[in-house]
Formats: C-alpha cells, structure tokens, sequence
C-alpha cells in the first residue's frame, strides 16, 4: 500500500499553489508524479472517498477534495460518499454542528 | 524569575473570525472569547507559549514531531488559502525557546525544534482573539494531536510540569501566559462531521473544574479521543497545560458546541 502517496498528494493540494493549479486543470496528469496503486489511482478519479478512507487516508488531507472540489466531490455529497461502505451508525443521524466556512477562490 | 500569570483554553473555528465580522454579537463563541481576553488583558503578560496541534500545515508525515519547540523569529499565518480571516505576522522569543529546548531535553523529553514555521489556523485563530496586533511574542509548542500513535496523554501532562519547571527557573522578568488552543470533542473531514460527543465534553469539563487533571490524562486514551472524532486529539493540548496549572482550578470553564473555554489565574 502506498497510501502515504494518496496523503501526500492531497496534502500539496492544500500547500502548494502550483500543485494545486495542476489538479484543477489536468488532475490525471498531476497524479502521474505519485506512485499510486491502480485502486488508489481508481479511488481518486472517481471520487470514491469512502474507499479511500477505508484504505487509511487521513481524514483531514481527504477533507481538501471537498475544500478545492476535485473529481466530483463538493461540500453536499462528502458526507454521504465517506460514509460509503460504512456500517450504519446511530451518531450519523445526531449532527447538530455547522459547516466551516471555505473560501473558494484562489487568493 | 519569570512568573506564570494565566493559562487559557480556547478552541480555534475559523468560522467564530469569520461570523463575528459579518454578524457580531450573535454567536456564543463570541462572548466567551472576549471573556477570555479580558482576564489575558487584565494579567498582562509579556510572551505566550501556545500549545497547539498542527493540521498538516507545518508538518506532514514526511517529518511529524510527537512535540516540537517554535524557534522562529517570525512566521506568517494562516498559510491556509481557504481560512476566512485576517493574515499575520507573528513574532518569536527565541531565546527562551531556545532555553526551553534545552532544558526539556535535559529532563529528559526528546523535543524536536523548528526554526521555520508556518502556522495553521489552530495556532492563529487563538492569536487572533488574544494577542491584539501580535504585539506579543509566542512560543508554539506542537503536540501531535493527529497522527496516530497520538502521544500518551499522561505524558503531555508531564510535558506541562516541565514547561512549568521550566518558566518558574527562567532567569527572566517576563509575566507569562500559557494557551491550550483545541476543542474537546469534534470531526471534521470525517464520517461524523457533525456529531458532538456530549458524555466526554461533560467527563472533560467536570474533571478540569474540580482540578482532577491527572485523572483526566489518564480516561484519555487515544481510543477514547478516536470515538470523540477525527478533530478530538486536540484535547491532548488541555491536558499538557493543565500539567502547568499545578493544583490551581479554573476561574471559569464554559462550554460551546464541543470545546471549552478556560482561564486560570495565578495572582
């Protein structure tokens, strides 16, 4: 498992503008410069967040696909998709908390 | 000898800057800050050491400090682009980060130093709210609240006992403040985002209001902290400052959605 790959790219997501720019515009090549199994690789560009949490990617560094919207995950379908795979849990029906606040747009 | 005047607990949303700016006067949060910075005005302390639990900004697992000493002499921050909220520049106090390095090293904590940094909301929302203008110098000290093996909990109280050993040897004149910057109980990012563990924000509260510090670093496991949710090891940085507080109890602990805020004076 290379899932250190899966956190690191995610991670200069967030931290790297340029990187960032290049998973906006051309994401299959920007994921190129990892060495991503074909599951992971699979995972991303589908936008399965809940395999990839079950693979072990941080929840934190997954949160940045939803933050920069990559491969069909936004702010309204995240909870839902990492939840995918998950057994039901009772504490998913008692969310009384609000969302963060995101800015969008590069600054 | 430097002095210990206060130490504080807040939480760190980016959303309370964020809300108070467009709407004021309408969230809880709000008013609990600002009690919380009357008591660090009225204590007027001359350097803060924040203790604080980096959020994949300044670390990574590339290179992840189980603790780490704040050596800069200034860092900007947030570096987050998405963070709703005002850009600063903070400003270090190098030697007696260096002096701490040392000493805890001495007493036998294996501390990691860094001499850039760039700190994360968790360490400027905090800094935003109680060192007005960034007048006064800050001494970050990174727990790893994140990445598992989290640190023992037991052992970030005894990291507190040091610092405090450590400002009450301190061949300064300098009134010192200390703030824990960290929720109690919260996901973010994970499959409970959302949900608030009510039971262990209560175990938490009734703990650090009766003084039961040591009691507290023992109930919280990383299990424990695990089934709070994904932001929950922040807890880890209360607990190290209670391990300054000796048997002091809080002045006042209120709560709101999940976190707590805290201030305990020593004069």
């Amino acid at each position: 498992m290379s899932v250190y790959q899966v956190n690191k790219l995610l991670y200069m997501t967030d931290n790297d503008p340029a990187f960032r720019k290049r998973m906006k515009e051309e994401p299959e090549a920007a994921l190129s410069d990892f060495r991503l199994t074909a599951e992971e690789r699979d995972a991303l560009t589908t936008g399965s967040v809940g395999k990839l949490y079950q693979m072990g990617v941080h929840t934190f560094l997954l949160n940045h696909l939803s933050r920069y919207e990559l491969f069909g995950v936004n702010r309204d379908n995240y909870l839902d998709k990492i939840r995918e795979g998950m057994d039901y849990d009772p504490r998913f029906e008692e969310g009384k908390m609000p969302m963060q606040y995101f800015i969008k747009q590069e600054q | 000898m430097a002095k210990l005047v206060l130490v504080a607990g807040v939480p760190h949303p980016p959303r309370l800057v964020y809300e108070m700016a467009q709407s004021p006067g309408k969230m809880k949060g709000e008013g609990l800050m600002k009690q919380v910075r009357e008591q660090v005005e009225k204590a007027a302390p001359d350097v803060i050491f924040e203790v604080d639990s980096d959020h994949f900004v300044n670390f990574f697992y590339n290179l992840l400090p189980s603790f780490c000493i704040g050596m800069a002499e200034e860092a900007q921050g947030p570096q987050e682009t998405w963070c709703p909220m005002p850009r600063y520049v903070i400003k270090g106090h190098v030697p007696m980060a260096k002096a701490l390095f040392q000493y805890g090293v001495h007493d036998k904590f294996d501390l990691s130093a860094a001499h850039e940094l760039r700190p994360d909301h968790s360490l400027m929302v905090p800094l935003h709210f109680l060192n007005p203008g960034m007048e006064l110098p800050v001494i970050p000290i990174y727990t790893n609240g994140f990445a598992s093996p989290l640190p023992l909990a037991t052992r970030c109280f005894s990291l507190g006992r040091m610092l405090r050993r450590f400002i009450d040897a301190w061949d300064g004149d300098e009134r010192v403040a200390i703030i824990a910057s960290g929720c109690f109980a919260m996901d973010v990012g994970g499959p409970l985002r959302g949900w608030t563990d009510n039971q262990w924000v209560d175990t938490i509260s009734k703990q650090l209001v009766k003084g039961q510090y040591q009691s507290l670093a023992r109930h919280a496991t990383e299990d424990r902290i695990n089934h709070a949710g994904n932001n929950s090891g922040e807890l880890l940085n209360w607990i190290t400052v209670t391990g300054a507080v000796g048997k002091t109890k809080p002045l006042f602990l209120e709560n709101d959605e999940g976190s707590g805020y805290a201030v305990w004076k020593f004069e």
